[in-house]
C-alpha cells in the first residue's frame, strides 16, 4: 500500500498545472485595484468597451455595420471571445480575437484593416469580448488547433533570451513572488485587452506579451506574429474554465 | 477621444453633502517628444475642469503635466435643488467638451 499512495503523491507533483490551480490575473491585484477594476465608474478601459460599441453600429463606407450581421451582440456573440483563438477553417490559419475582426472587415466589410494595436481595434475586440464577461473560457486545443497548442507550449517552455529565461520557469514556478514590484502571475490572458497602469492605456495581450519579451531580453516579435498567436492559444488553454474578465486592469 | 464618465447619488436629500465622481478619457499627453521630423509635440493636456450646479459654480480643477492619463477626480458639494450638474472641460489648443448629470433633489 506505500508504493501506490507514494506514486500518487510524485504523480501529483509531476502533473502539469491543471485549470483549477491556475488563477486569474486579478487574484495578484492590491485590494485597491481589484476594487477599481470592477468599478465601471472608476475603470477607464469601459471607455474602450463603449467606443467599441459604437463602432459596431456604425456602418462603413463599404458593406455593412458588424450588427447588420451579428443582431443583437449581447445575446449572439455571448460567449464568442470564450473560443478564441481558434483555427479558422477555410484558411487553416489561427485566428485570435484581434484577427478575426480584421478579416471581417477587409473580407466582408471590404474595408482596409485597422491594424493591430489601433484604438478602433482595440476598442472593438474590448466590446466583443466584454460580451463574454463571466463566462468560462474553452477553447479547442485539440483536432486542427493541436499543432498550434503544441507550438505555443514549447514556445512556454524553451529558455531564451540573454537572461536564458523560459516563461515556464516563473510562470509555473514562481507564481505569487515578487519581480520588480509586481507580483507573478500564471500568465492567464483572460482580462486583455486591459487598461495597463503602466501604459496608462487599453493595450492587446500581444503588448503585454512583448513586455515580457523584452523583459527577458528575448526577440520581441511582432503583433499577431505566428508565435504569439501560438502562445495565446496555450495560455487559453492553461486557463481553461477560467471567467472572462475584459475589460480589466492589469498593473 | 473625450469622453467621461460622471457619477452622482441616485437621491439626495436637500441639504445633504452628495459626493459626485468623474471619470474622463484624456491620453493628457505632456508634449515634448520629438515628433519624427525635427520638430516636438506639443503639450496637449486638459487644463480646467469647472462645473455648474443651481447656478452656481461647484468647483473648478486645474490640471497640470503630473496629471496622469484618464484622470479621476472626485469631490463633495451640498444638493440644494433637482438640477443638471455641468461639467465643462478646457484643453490646450482651445477645445471644449461638455457633459452633464441630473442630481435629483427629494
Amino acid at each position: 500500500m506505500r508504493v501506490p499512495a507514494l506514486l500518487l503523491a510524485l504523480l501529483s507533483v509531476l502533473a502539469p498545472a491543471s485549470a483549477d490551480e491556475i488563477a486569474s490575473g486579478s487574484t495578484f491585484l492590491s485590494p485597491e485595484l481589484r476594487r477599481r477594476q470592477g468599478d465601471p465608474n472608476r475603470n477607464p478601459a469601459w471607455f474602450w468597451v463603449d467606443q467599441g460599441k459604437e463602432l459596431f453600429a456604425e456602418k462603413p463606407a463599404t458593406g455593412q455595420a458588424c450588427l447588420g450581421c451579428h443582431a443583437d451582440p449581447a445575446a449572439s456573440l455571448r460567449g464568442a471571445a470564450t473560443h478564441y483563438p481558434q483555427v479558422d477553417r477555410p484558411s487553416g490559419k489561427l485566428l485570435n480575437l484581434e484577427s478575426r475582426i480584421e478579416q471581417c472587415r477587409v473580407e466582408r466589410q471590404r474595408q482596409p484593416a485597422f491594424g493591430y494595436e489601433s484604438a478602433e481595434l482595440l476598442s472593438l475586440t474590448a466590446y466583443v469580448a466584454s460580451l463574454s464577461r463571466g463566462l468560462p473560457m474553452s477553447v479547442r486545443t485539440d483536432g486542427p488547433a493541436r499543432p498550434f497548442y503544441e507550438a505555443g507550449q514549447a514556445f512556454f517552455e524553451r529558455r531564451q533570451g540573454q537572461l536564458n529565461l523560459s516563461c515556464k520557469q516563473c510562470h509555473d514556478g514562481l507564481v505569487g513572488q515578487k519581480l520588480r514590484g509586481d507580483t507573478i502571475s500564471h500568465g492567464a490572458g483572460t482580462g486583455y485587452p486591459a487598461y495597463r497602469l503602466e501604459w496608462n492605456t487599453v493595450g492587446s495581450l500581444h503588448r503585454r506579451l512583448r513586455a515580457c519579451s523584452l523583459g527577458v531580453r528575448a526577440t520581441q516579435f511582432d503583433y499577431g506574429s505566428p508565435e504569439y498567436l501560438a502562445l495565446e492559444l496555450y495560455l487559453a488553454g492553461r486557463a481553461e474554465g477560467l471567467p472572462v474578465e475584459t475589460p480589466a486592469m492589469r498593473r | 477621444m473625450f469622453n467621461a464618465r460622471i457619477t452622482v447619488p441616485p437621491q439626495a436629500k436637500a441639504g445633504d453633502i452628495v459626493e459626485i465622481k468623474v471619470l474622463m478619457r484624456h491620453p493628457m499627453d505632456r508634449g515634448g517628444q520629438s515628433d519624427g521630423k525635427g520638430g516636438i509635440v506639443p503639450r496637449k493636456i486638459l487644463n480646467r475642469m469647472t462645473a455648474t450646479y443651481a447656478g452656481a459654480e461647484i468647483i473648478r480643477f486645474d490640471m497640470h503635466t503630473g496629471v496622469a492619463a484618464n484622470p479621476f477626480i472626485s469631490f463633495r458639494t451640498r444638493a440644494v435643488e433637482t438640477g443638471d450638474i455641468v461639467f465643462e472641460w478646457r484643453e490646450d489648443g482651445g477645445a471644449t467638451y461638455t457633459r452633464s448629470a441630473r442630481l435629483t433633489v427629494a
